[in-house]
């Protein structure tokens, strides 16, 4: 139980540049109390799964729903979902569409370039299963053959719905693992 | 000249271009050359030289089971025509001379049906893999490829 949570509510009434100074004080007052594994851990588990990442990265058809995802109509970043361009600025990688052989050893290199702690979404039946082209001689039936996967969405293609779906299921997922 | 059958045919003798086995009609193009792919390498020259075929569109290659075919497409920019050339191949080992040291666009063109339908192309100045990873063992546009269990087609993937 946070016993000191008077500066959280003053907190609520900064203004931006205000911010950073009142949270480093309110922080340190509750390190200082409560010892840091307690702490640090919870509020980097909240931070980490409220502002998720993920790489901007289209595969196929699926990639038009993650698209549709980030506009006006669903907005995910409500969530704070925001898409990055660069892996070393990620979190989370969402496989939107058809992994084949010859892009699976680009996959596995984005995803070993994001730091740690990451996870992955496999969005889309291509992903989680090779979908439609599961016999096809080009392509990998299952992105989780090349990388762990912590959600998958069904659909082809799933909905911005599911999407968001997925991504609040990767949030409470987080939560429960507690990392 | 006309750009038919027999004008085509009139024109590779004239021209003295050898291994000819027939010109027929073809839909969409003057042609349809079949030609005897030991001659490949002495054909080639020819048809870019002295008929004026500069461009090459496409290679492309067919398994017939009993054997293998290998296609160009040819264009002309002078006289706005294209030309089919074929050649059928053995069906143990199909390979022909490259057309890559004479039209340079026939390198990926080879290089795609090598992958996919297994002609070789003799003395190709880089016959590796186009469109799958390298290592990969198959070439699944042949008919005796089955479709495959996906576990069966597992292709080991290079880490970088
Ligand atoms: S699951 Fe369907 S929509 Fe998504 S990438 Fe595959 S084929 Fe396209």
């Amino acid at each position: 139980m946070v016993t000191n949570d008077v500066s959280f509510v003053e907190i609520e009434t900064l203004r931006s540049r205000e911010f950073l100074p009142a949270a480093k004080e309110a922080l340190g007052s509750m390190i200082k109390e409560q010892g840091e594994s307690k702490l640090i851990r919870p509020v980097f588990n909240w931070a980490g799964r409220n502002s998720l990442f993920p790489l901007h990265w289209g595969l196929a058809c699926c990639a038009i729903e993650f698209a549709a995802a980030f506009g006006a109509r669903w907005d995910a970043e409500r969530f704070g979902v925001v898409p990055r361009s660069s892996p070393r600025q990620c979190d989370l990688l969402i496989v939107n569409g058809t992994v084949t052989w010859k892009v699976a050893h680009k996959l596995i290199a984005l995803y070993e370039q994001m730091p740690e702690p990451k996870w992955v979404i496999a969005m889309g039946n291509c992903a989680t299963g090779g979908g439609p082209f599961r016999t096809a001689y080009s392509v990998v039936p299952g992105v989780d053959k090349l990388v762990p996967v912590d959600v998958y969405i069904a659909g082809c293609p799933p909905r911005p719905e599911a999407l968001l779906d997925g991504i609040l299921r990767l949030e409470a997922l987080i939560r429960e693992r507690g990392a | 000249m006309e750009w038919n059958a027999e004008g085509v045919r009139a024109q590779l003798a004239a021209a003295g271009a050898p291994g000819i086995l027939s010109v027929d009609p073809f839909d969409g193009a003057a042609a349809r050359v079949r030609f005897s792919p030991e001659s490949a390498s002495a054909l080639f020259p020819v048809l870019r030289d002295a008929l004026g075929f500069t461009h090459l569109s496409t290679v492309g290659g067919i398994d017939w089971v009993e054997r293998y075919e290998v296609f160009y497409l040819l264009w002309s920019d002078a006289a706005k025509r294209y030309l089919l050339l074929s050649a059928d191949l053995d069906a143990k080992t199909p390979h022909i001379e490259t057309a890559s040291t004479v039209w340079p666009s026939a390198n990926w063109h080879e290089r795609e049906a090598w992958e996919l339908v297994g002609i070789g192309f003799d003395h190709h100045p880089d016959l590796r893999h186009l469109l799958m990873p390298d290592g990969y063992s198959f070439h699944p546009l042949q008919r005796s490829f089955k479709l495959h269990e996906p576990e069966d087609l597992e292709v080991k993937v290079r880490h970088v």
